[in-house]
């Protein structure tokens, strides 16, 4: 039985997804578990196993190609077996879908068959009276063959009399993949089936590489929504950061010993990063001015802190959410941080998770940045930057002490609140921090 | 212009003076003692008590308006109420005098006509017709409410006043159990029984129909008068005036009559004008007016002078005085007369009234003289009555006033019309539908001769009734018979069959109208059924609706269809509009002939059925040949249905091209909405409205002859009502169309039935829907009409730009998009 294999639907909210890259043509053999194809979200990537062994014997889609959700991208199956029950039905034959590519019948030369050129297709503009759409849907005419003389190009009854004259027509097992005119071979030159030839493959070699000292990439879609998500929060907001930095001495003690002592406990590895991440899920609720969104003419508060945490990915930069964060233990802070942080890297995170931050985290201090100013991802009303750790000096008993100061950087909307209001939010946060294991104990 | 009456230029210009008489100006002055010797005192209370209803009646309203509440009954109206508090000595003077058989109209402000006519024929009338009219009016159903719900004492007069006035007010609160299902409301209210005639929204609106009314009185030797009653702000509407001067031309006393004898003399309508010195807030006397006193008009329209006269209207008895005596002279025939009845409306024009433009002093000052107080002193000093007498009177008024406010704002007792429950309601009504053959049955029409002898009967009798004779020839122009004698077979036949059947317009008799249609028809039919009006197209279509609600049947001309405009209010709000605003007790049988022009330029070549068929209520008909011209006449005139009749001066000589038989001899109807396919094809279905069919004609030969391609062409012969089924059933077949007339393109019938069909047949279409009508413009001069008119190759042009390009055809007509786009910028 040949197995179609559609295009997952990848949370809720996703309507299609576009084909990244093909590791298979048609004709190949294939693994269970091998990776078929790569797409991706406007947010996420992720590739497609095979479910099962066996040949590809069709392929439906091009790399590039927006792929509605649940539709049928390939087939897999054995030599010979019909699969014209899976190819995707095309609402309009004119539509410029992409050509469908068939496996050659088996006795064909293996060798890709170049598609005869469109014969009127060039001319259609892609109207036709509804008569004659009629006329042909019950005829069969070739309207890939239509030569128009209606006014502006559109197909009139008469060209679709003038086809069924001339014998143009497609058989229905054919007409659902027909989308490139060809000649036909059955009878009066009737397009049957065996007709609708794969077009070539891409031609092997790659294109020579330029000579001019740039390349020209297309943006990935990922990285045209971030700029666009940006450029929206710096140009609609108003936005300011405030820094200031905390004594991280018990901090870092507490994580020395936390080291000490996870695997015995089998805690997972805390990380100061995680530490901030627990002290922001209880100050936050605080101060339900940043614990929220900013819409129009309306605020909206949560009582949930969902914590978004900025990751760096190689596709760039994306947000996971650890959803319901001031319910969790300082460990299971950690662990969920950790999965969604690992998931977002490897771009197999589900869009769902991309959502639904009421207060976002990013740390740059791992990197060495001191003090920086992050952008708020709307509407939710600030986001706490995290700093690198430098030494500073402070007067303990009329001594100069040096001590660890950790450094962060916090943005707001003032549209939603004031300086001070922010100011206290990081104040709570700087002592709970100081005072970590009062935190704790809490 | 009849020849009997000689033009001398001997005489034309003659030396001498014209020479008025004195037009008497309140010259009443009667004492009561006087009075007593003609009226009971029992007439006198009768009097007052009339006043004093209709006072109370107005006064409830006024409360129920700016209080929402009257005696302590709350309710709120968002109707209109236009007050008459002030004028009732003047209406119910005058109503004192009128019978049952003497008609009554009014205006915008009749509540207090209403009453006074409606109380004045309950006292004439014997209980037993009383008791029968309100028992089967409306299926007995307003009746059935004051029965019920009210105690009259077993006393059939005072029953029948609870019934008017529950009628009225239920008519005035928009229920069904209103006198007109609530459809008229409170401008339009009336109770034909009792001889109440429709008022009127229309300022003015009501004298050509009022007009009509004594033109069928006139026409139809019936007994009574018909009183025209309007404000003085009505008197510079032009239909008004032309209702003045139609009432009084010369030929009625002159002409009309049969066998020489003219014993029904002059048009039996007094012009009654309530003088309260304002429209709306206008002055007419000293402001918008010049007459100085409504009087002086009838030195305008005859040496009579309509018997003009002005008369204290705050004085019913000189009221009563002024119309007994005119109403005499108007059954001696010597009518039209004309009464300035001076009066004062101290209520606002309408309540949201601030009375801006009177100062409080005069409204004070009027007050002070109230008729109705004046009238009480006067009897209580004449010893008629005691001033306990008056307070029992209106106590008991007061009293019934609040009971039949009571019923008529219950929404169980009087409801108003359901239309989620019957959403046909008012549909069912918009037609009567009728078939009447006659609208007098058994009664002989007035006729000079047997029909055979009728010249023109008899010249068409000789007549060839096809286009081309046997052997293909054309026949000559004087022996087809032509589109004129197929609108005139029907008529003829009709002024024979029914008696109230009447024709007027201008140069309608001796000239056979404009274009011949009556031509010889002299010889049958006498003059007060066949006349020549004055140029006053008001009037003309005015008086056929009046002349339809009394019971007749008419045919009015107005010659170009581009008159229309003189007679809009006549044909869009009052011959569209009353048989539905009467919920169906009016019937609106006339026929309204219009021509449709070409070559007399951009004022007489105008196709105008859009703007006909845009008004709900007419029906719109336009046949193009012989014998559609027949059947179609035949139908209207059998109907009971106003009909908007277009016909076209192309076309009036044309003899019959497409039935082979030729046009059937004898009466044959062609029922209305139904097309007519001229010409059978496969390819493309031309629909044409009007006289372009033979240009339709012409291209379908070219497109067949030159292009190989089979046109199917539908004459739409109507337009209201217009039934799709046999041009969808075309355009299923071609699946390409073009609509063709020569209205200006622009929101046409044209666009109309484009818009139905690409909704109604898309999917079949094989392109879209293309109207080929004429410009934007002025129609220009003769010479330049076929840049103008669309023409064959116009079609031919449009089918190759829109729907399917032909090959080798050049195109030499501009039907792109870009140049639609073009023109739809600049409004051309």
């Amino acid at each position: 039985m040949a197995l179609p294999i559609i295009m997952p639907r990848q949370g809720q909210s996703v309507e299609s997804c576009i084909i990244t890259a093909w590791n298979k043509k048609v004709g190949d053999t294939v693994e269970k578990g091998d990776i078929l194809f790569s797409y991706e979200t406007d947010k996420s990537s992720f590739d497609e196993p095979a479910p099962e062994g066996g040949k590809i014997l069709a392929i439906f889609c091009e790399e590039g190609d927006d792929v509605p959700c649940l539709e049928t991208v390939c087939v897999i199956g054995q030599d010979g077996e019909d699969f014209s029950a899976f190819i995707p039905k095309s609402d309009d034959a004119e539509e410029s879908a992409p050509a469908a590519e068939a496996a050659p019948a088996a006795e064909s030369a293996p060798a890709a068959v170049e598609a005869t050129a469109p014969v009127a297709a060039a001319e259609i503009t892609g109207a036709i009276s509804p008569r004659a759409k009629i006329l042909a849907a019950k005829t069969g005419a070739d309207l890939l063959k239509a030569a128009p003389t209606g006014p502006n190009g559109r197909i009139i009854e008469r060209d679709v009399q003038s086809l069924l004259d001339r014998g143009l027509t497609v058989s229905g097992a054919a007409s659902e993949g027909y989308t490139t005119a060809v000649e036909g071979s059955g009878i009066n030159g009737k397009v049957v089936l065996s007709d609708l030839a794969p077009k070539a493959a891409p031609a092997a070699a790659e294109a020579v590489a330029p000579m001019a000292e740039y390349v020209d990439e297309k943006l990935p879609n990922i990285r045209k929504v971030i700029a666009k998500s940006m450029h929206a929060s710096l140009s609609t907001m108003a936005q300011l950061t405030l820094n200031t930095s905390f004594d991280a001495t018990k901090l870092m003690a507490f994580r020395a010993s936390l080291k000490g002592g996870a695997e015995k406990m089998g805690l997972a590895n805390i990380t100061l990063n995680d530490m901030v991440l627990y002290a922001v899920s209880r100050v936050l609720l605080n101060h339900r001015s940043l614990n929220a969104h900013y819409l129009d003419d309306t605020m909206r508060f949560f009582n949930t802190v969902n914590l978004g945490i900025a990751v760096d990915t190689d596709r760039g930069l994306l947000v996971p959410t650890v959803f319901g964060a001031e319910k969790l233990t300082l460990n299971g802070l950690s662990r969920a941080a950790k999965s969604v942080i690992t998931e977002a890297q490897q771009g197999t995170i589900s869009p769902d998770k991309l959502k639904g931050g009421t207060f976002t985290v990013t740390n740059l201090g791992s990197l060495g940045i001191e003090s920086f100013t992050p952008v708020i991802n709307p509407p939710q009303t600030g986001i706490l930057g995290v700093d690198t750790i430098t030494r500073r000096i402070k007067e303990v008993n009329g001594e100069d002490v040096s001590y660890p100061a950790m450094g962060l950087s916090l943005t707001f909307d003032h549209r939603a609140l004031d300086g001070a209001p922010a100011a206290k939010f990081l104040k709570e946060l700087c002592f709970a921090l100081e005072n970590f294991d009062l935190l704790l104990a809490k | 212009m009849p020849k009997s009456q000689y033009v001398d230029p001997g005489k034309a210009f003659d030396a001498g003076y014209i020479h008025f008489e004195d037009i008497p100006v309140c010259q009443y002055n009667k004492t009561l003692k006087e009075e007593l010797k003609i009226y009971s005192k029992e007439d006198m209370m009768r009097i007052y008590r009339d006043m004093a209803i209709i006072r109370e009646f107005e006064t409830m309203l006024n409360e129920v308006k700016t209080k929402s509440c009257y005696n302590g009954v709350e309710y709120n109206n968002p109707g209109p109420a236009h007050l008459s508090i002030g004028q009732e000595a003047s209406a119910v003077g005058e109503a004192y005098c009128l019978d049952i058989n003497d008609l009554s109209f009014g205006s915008h402000r009749s509540h207090g006509e209403i009453l006074a006519k409606g109380l004045s024929s309950i006292e004439k009338l014997d209980e037993k017709e009383l008791y029968d009219i309100m028992k089967e009016f409306l299926g007995g159903s307003v009746l059935a409410v004051v029965e019920k719900h009210m105690n009259a004492g077993g006393n059939i007069k005072e029953l029948a006043i609870n019934f008017l006035l529950y009628g009225a007010l239920a008519e005035i609160f928009a229920r069904t159990t209103g006198f007109n299902r609530g459809l008229g409301g409170s401008m339009h209210a009336f109770f034909i029984p009792f001889g109440l005639m429709p008022n009127n929204a229309i300022v003015g609106a009501s004298a050509p129909i009022a007009l009509g009314a004594a033109l069928y009185k006139r026409s139809n030797h019936k007994p009574g008068i018909v009183i025209s009653n309007c404000g003085d702000g009505a008197t510079g509407r032009g239909p008004v005036l032309e209702s003045l001067n139609f009432a009084s031309m010369d030929q009625i006393t002159k002409l009309w009559g049969m066998d020489g004898k003219f014993s029904d003399g002059g048009m039996p309508i007094l012009f009654n004008v309530f003088n309260n010195h304002y429209g709306m807030g206008g002055q007419t006397r000293g402001e918008t007016m010049g007459f100085d006193m409504v009087a002086r008009l009838g030195a305008g329209f005859n040496p009579t002078q309509m018997h003009a006269e002005r008369v204290n209207g705050y004085d019913p008895l000189a009221v009563i005085d002024a119309v007994s005596r005119k109403k005499k002279l108007l059954l001696e025939g010597k009518g039209p007369a004309l009464l300035d009845v001076v009066t004062y409306r101290v209520s606002g024009h309408s309540p949201s009234d601030s009375s801006t433009y009177r100062t409080a002093e005069e409204i004070e000052a009027w007050k002070a003289a109230d008729p109705i107080v004046a009238f009480k002193a006067k009897l209580i000093l004449g010893g008629v009555a005691t001033e306990d007498d008056f307070a029992k009177m209106h106590e008991d008024i007061t009293a019934r006033m609040t009971e039949i406010m009571k019923l008529a704002i219950n929404d169980e007792i009087s409801p108003r019309m359901d239309l989620n429950k019957d959403p046909d309601a008012i549909a069912s009504i918009m037609f009567s539908n009728e078939k009447v053959a006659s609208m007098d049955p058994g009664r002989e029409a007035d006729v000079l001769c047997p029909k055979e002898e009728c010249p023109r009967v008899k010249e068409i009798a000789g007549k060839i009734r096809t286009a081309k004779d046997e052997k293909g020839k054309p026949v000559s122009k004087m022996k087809m018979y032509n589109v004129t004698d197929g609108l005139f077979e029907p008529i003829i036949d009709k002024f024979y069959e029914d008696p109230t059947l009447i024709a007027y317009g201008e140069d309608n008799r001796d000239w056979g109208g404009a274009f011949g249609v009556y031509k010889k028809m002299t010889e049958a039919i006498p003059y007060h059924r066949f006349f020549n009006s004055p140029i006053s197209e008001s009037a003309i279509v005015g008086s056929a609706v009046g002349y339809a609600m009394c019971g007749g049947r008419a045919i009015v001309e107005l010659m170009y269809a581009d008159f229309i405009g003189c007679a809009g209010d006549e044909i869009f709000n009052q011959m569209a509009k009353w048989q539905a605003m009467s919920a169906g007790i009016l019937k609106m049988p006339i026929v309204l002939r219009v021509s449709v022009g070409s070559k007399y330029g951009a004022q007489h070549s105008q196709d105008w059925t859009a703007i006909c068929s845009h008004i709900p209520g007419l029906k719109v008909v336009f046949p193009s040949t012989p014998t559609d011209a027949k059947g179609l006449m035949t139908t209207a005139l059998e109907g009971t249905d106003p009909v908007v009749f277009f016909e076209s001066q192309r076309v009036y000589g044309f003899g019959e091209e497409f039935v082979k038989e030729g046009v059937p001899v004898g009466h044959f109807e062609i029922p209305f909405g139904e097309p007519d396919v001229k010409k059978e094809g496969k390819d493309v279905t031309i629909l044409t409205i009007g006289a372009v069919l033979y240009r339709a004609m012409e291209a379908a030969k070219i497109l067949e002859e030159k292009y190989g391609i089979s046109a199917e062409v539908i004459d739409s012969r109507s337009i209201v009502p217009f039934n799709y089924e046999k041009v969808l059933e075309s355009v299923k077949k071609t699946g390409k169309i073009l609509i063709v007339g020569d209205a200006c393109e622009r929101n046409s019938v044209m666009r109309d039935m484009a818009s139905n069909i690409t909704e109604m047949a898309f999917d079949y279409l094989d392109g879209p829907p293309v109207v080929v009508g004429s410009r934007n413009w002025i129609t220009p001069a003769f010479e330049l009409e076929k840049s103008f008119f669309p023409q064959a190759d116009w079609i031919i042009d449009a089918l190759h730009e829109k729907i399917m390009p032909l090959p080798g055809h050049v195109a030499a007509n501009n039907f792109t998009d870009l140049e639609k786009i073009e023109r739809a910028k600049k409004g051309i």
